[in-house]
C-alpha cells in the first residue's frame, strides 16, 4: 500500500552562520525531495535563525528528513507540523 | 612594526603558524598533501612542524592515505590540499571516507576572502561542493577563528558517526595574525551527539535475545568505529549467538570462530544470509542495511530486527525494526552483557554449519583462481597483515576469503566503492603503523587509477606487498554485463610500471609459482608489485 503524501511543516531553529541554509535545502533537494514552501527569519536571539520548510512527502520520508536534519551540526531543534 | 612586535608578545602569530599549531595540538602526526599557491604560506611552516609532511601525487591519493591512516588507527585522518583544482580533485576522497564514517579533516586553501566571488584564478566554491560528500564543512573569515575552528572540526569528524570535515582557509586569513589560542574545551552549540543507552532499552534487548530461538547477529563498521569488537565476542560467545557482518564490519569478529558465519549480502556467504533471512531475531549492530545487503536477504525485517546504531536517521532508514536503540553500541553490549543469559542453539547452529559447508567455490578454468591468491597472501602473511583493497571483484575474494580475526586490519571503500582507493590508503595504512605488514590488493582497472602513489611507496621505502590481480578486464563489470563491453581496455607493463616507481616488480603466471612469489615478496622490505595473471572468467 503506497502511503500517503502530504505537505509537512517542518520548523527549524538554527545557528545563524554563514553556509546553514544552503546546507539545509542543499540536505533536502540532495535526497530528491521537493520543498514547497521556505521561509527564514530572525528569532529574539540575534545568533538564532528560525526557518519553516514545507515539504510534500510521507511520513516515513518526512520522518528520515527529521532525523537527518537533527544531525545537521547547526541545527538546534526540528519541530513538524502536518499540513493538508 | 611597532604593531607587530605587540601581537608577537601576546601570543600573536600569523594565521598560517595558528594552523599549523593547532593541528599540532589536535593531535595529528602525518599531514597528507600537496601544495598550490593559496596553501603556500602553511607549507613554507611545515620544515619545522612536528607533523610529518608526506606528499602524495595527486589530492585525491593524500586524502585516501589520509582515510588510511584514519581506518587503521581508528584516529582522524589529515590532509592539506590547494585551493581550486586542488579542492575539487580532494572531493572523491572525501565522499569515499565520509560514507563510511570514517574520521578525517581536510584543510583546502581558498582565494582571498576579497576575491571570493570573482571567478579569480583557483578559485572553488569548496563548501559548495563538498556539501553532499562530508559531515560539515568551514569557511574561516578571520585568523582569530582558527584555533577554535580546528578543535570543532576533529571535534565533530570523530564524535557521533565520525565524518569528513572541510576547513577552507582563505590565503589572506593565513597572513592575518591570530591571537586566539586553542580551546580548552569544546562545546558545541546546536551539536550534541553523546546517546546514552536509553533507560529500559537494555532489559528490552536482553529479554528478546533472552527468548530467540534463532538468533543472529549482523555486524557492521559502528561495531569497529565503537571499538565493541571484544564486548562483541563475549556476547556471542555467551549465549551462543552466530555472527554475519556487513563488509565493512569485516575483522569486527574473528572468522576463525566457530560462531562466525563470515559476510553478508550480495557477495557474502550463504550462511550469513540464510541466517540473517530465517532468524527468529536479527540483532544488528552499527550496519545501515545497505541496498547491497540487504538485497541478499528479504528487506521486510520488521517484528524480528533489533538495530542498534549511534545515528538515530539510520535506524528504519531502509527496514523497519522491531526496536531501534541509539546508542553507542559498546555502551549497549556491556550494559546487556550481565543480563543476557547463557544460552546453546546447537540445532541452530547445525544448520548453519552445514549451509557453511556447502558454499561453492565459484571458480572458473582458465589460469589462477582469484581466491587462490587470497589464500596465498594468507599464507605467506600468516594470517596477520593489515588488508587493503580496492573495489571490484577481487575486493569480494579478500574481504571472503581472507582468514580476518581483528578490527581495522580490513581496509576497503565500501559504501562509495571508489576504484582506486586501495593503492593510496594501503600507503596511508603503512605510514600509521610502522612494524606492520601491509598488503594492498588491487585489481588492474583500479591500479590503473591511483598507480601514481607508488612514487610514495617507494619513496618512503614501506613494505608494502601490493598485489595486482590481472584479469586483463575490469572484472566486476564483466561479471555484470551479458556481453562484455568496456570499450578499449588494455594494461600498461605492470613490470615496468613498478620499476619506474622504483618497486620491485614480480610477475605470477603459473599457480605453482605463486606461493614461493608471495612469501618472498612478503618478507622483502621496501616495496614489491606482485602481477598475478588470475583467471578472468571467475565469479567473484
Ligand atoms: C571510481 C570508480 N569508477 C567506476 C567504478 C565502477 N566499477 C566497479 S568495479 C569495476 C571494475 C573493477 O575492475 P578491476 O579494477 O580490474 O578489478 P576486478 O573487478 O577485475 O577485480 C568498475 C569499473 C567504481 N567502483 N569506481
Amino acid at each position: 500500500m503506497q502511503e500517503r503524501e502530504r505537505i509537512y511543516v517542518l520548523s527549524c531553529f538554527v545557528e545563524n552562520k554563514p553556509g546553514v541554509l544552503a546546507r539545509i535545502v542543499g540536505l533536502i533537494s540532495g535526497r530528491g525531495y521537493n520543498i514547497q514552501t521556505l521561509n527564514v527569519g530572525p528569532t529574539e536571539d540575534g545568533t538564532v535563525s528560525r526557518m519553516k520548510i514545507g515539504v510534500l512527502g510521507t511520513e516515513k520520508v518526512v520522518n528520515q528528513i527529521i532525523l537527518q536534519l537533527r544531525n545537521c551540526v547547526n541545527v538546534m531543534e526540528v519541530v513538524c507540523r502536518r499540513g493538508r | 612594526m611597532r604593531r607587530a612586535a605587540r601581537e608577537q608578545s601576546s601570543g600573536g602569530r600569523t594565521g598560517a603558524k595558528a594552523l599549523v599549531e593547532s593541528l599540532e595540538r589536535a593531535g595529528a602526526q602525518i599531514l597528507f598533501g600537496y601544495p598550490g599557491g593559496n596553501v603556500i604560506d602553511i607549507f613554507n611552516l611545515l620544515p619545522a612542524s612536528k607533523m610529518k609532511f608526506v606528499l602524495g601525487r595527486h589530492e585525491q591519493g593524500c586524502v585516501h592515505m589520509a582515510d588510511g591512516y584514519a581506518r587503521a588507527t581508528g584516529r582522524p585522518g589529515v590532509a592539506l590540499v590547494t585551493s581550486g583544482p586542488g579542492a575539487t580533485n580532494a572531493i572523491t576522497g572525501l565522499g569515499t571516507a565520509n560514507m563510511d564514517g570514517i574520521p578525517l579533516v581536510l584543510v583546502s586553501g581558498q582565494v582571498p576572502l576579497s576575491e571570493i566571488g570573482t571567478d579569480a584564478f583557483q578559485e572553488a566554491d569548496m563548501s559548495g561542493i563538498c556539501r553532499a560528500v562530508t559531515k560539515h564543512s568551514f569557511l574561516v573569515k578571520s585568523a582569530d577563528e582558527i584555533p577554535e575552528t580546528v578543535a570543532e572540526a576533529f571535534y565533530i569528524a570523530t564524535h557521533g558517526k565520525p565524518g569528513a570535515v572541510v576547513i577552507d582557509l582563505p590565503r589572506n586569513v593565513q597572513r592575518e595574525i591570530c591571537l586566539a589560542q586553542y580551546p580548552e574545551r569544546i562545546s558545541l552549540r546546536a551539536y550534541h551527539p553523546e546517546c546514552p543507552v536509553p533507560p529500559g532499552s537494555a532489559a528490552a534487548l536482553a529479554g528478546l535475545v533472552n527468548r530467540a530461538r534463532r538468533p543472529v547477529i549482523y555486524a557492521g563498521g559502528g561495531v569497529i568505529a565503537s571499538g565493541a569488537s571484544a564486548d562483541l565476542k563475549a556476547l556471542a560467545e555467551k549465549a551462543q549467538i552466530p555472527v554475519a557482518t556487513s563488509l565493512m564490519g569485516v575483522g569486527a569478529f574473528d572468522t576463525r570462530d566457530p560462531l562466525s558465519l563470515g559476510m553478508a549480502g550480495v557477495y557474502g556467504t550463504k550462511a550469513a544470509n540464510a541466517a540473517i533471512a530465517s532468524a527468529d531475531l536479527v540483532l544488528a549492530l552499527g550496519v545501515r542495511f545497505n541496498d547491497r545487503m540487504t538485497a541478499a536477504f528479504p528487506p521486510e525485517r520488521g517484528v524480528k530486527t533489533v538495530h542498534v546504531d549511534c545515528d538515530a536517521s539510520s535506524i528504519e532508514k531502509n527496514v523497519p525494526v522491531s526496536l531501534g536503540i541509539v546508542a553507542d553500541i559498546k555502551d549497549v553490549l556491556t550494559t546487556i552483557s550481565s543480563r543476557v543469559k547463557p544460552a546453546r542453539h546447537d540445532e541452530w547452529l547445525r544448520r548453519l554449519a552445514a549451509l557453511a559447508r556447502r558454499s561453492p567455490a565459484r571458480r572458473g578454468t582458465k589460469g589462477i583462481a582469484p581466491a587462490d591468491v587470497v589464500r596465498s597472501v594468507a599464507a605467506a602473511v600468516g594470517g596477520d597483515a593489515i588488508v587493503v583493497t580496492d573495489v571490484g571483484q577481487h575486493q569480494m575474494f579478500a574481504a571472503r576469503e581472507f582468514p580476518h580475526s581483528c578490527p581495522r586490519r580490513f581496509i576497503s571503500s565500501g559504501g562509495m566503492g571508489t576504484m582506486g582507493f586501495g593503492i593510496p590508503a594501503a600507503i596511508g595504512a603503512a605510514l600509521a603503523m610502522p612494524g606492520e605488514k601491509v598488503v594492498a590488493l588491487v585489481g588492474d582497472g583500479g591500479a590503473q587509477m591511483t598507480a601514481e602513489e607508488l612514487k610514495v611507496a617507494a619513496d618512503e621505502r614501506l613494505g608494502i606487498v601490493f598485489v595486482v590481480f590481472n584479469n586483463s578486464s575490469l572484472g566486476m563489470i564483466r561479471q555484470m554485463q551479458e556481453r562484455y563491453f568496456v570499450g578499449n581496455f588494455t594494461n600498461p607493463d605492470f613490470m615496468a610500471l613498478a620499476r619506474a616507481y622504483g618497486l620491485r616488480g614480480v610477475r605470477v603466471e603459473k599457480a605453482a609459482d605463486l606461493d614461493r612469489a608471495m612469501a618472498r615478496a612478503v618478507r622483502a622490505k621496501g616495496p614489491v608489485l606482485v602481477e598475478v595473471k588470475v583467471d578472468r572468467d571467475a565469479r567473484a
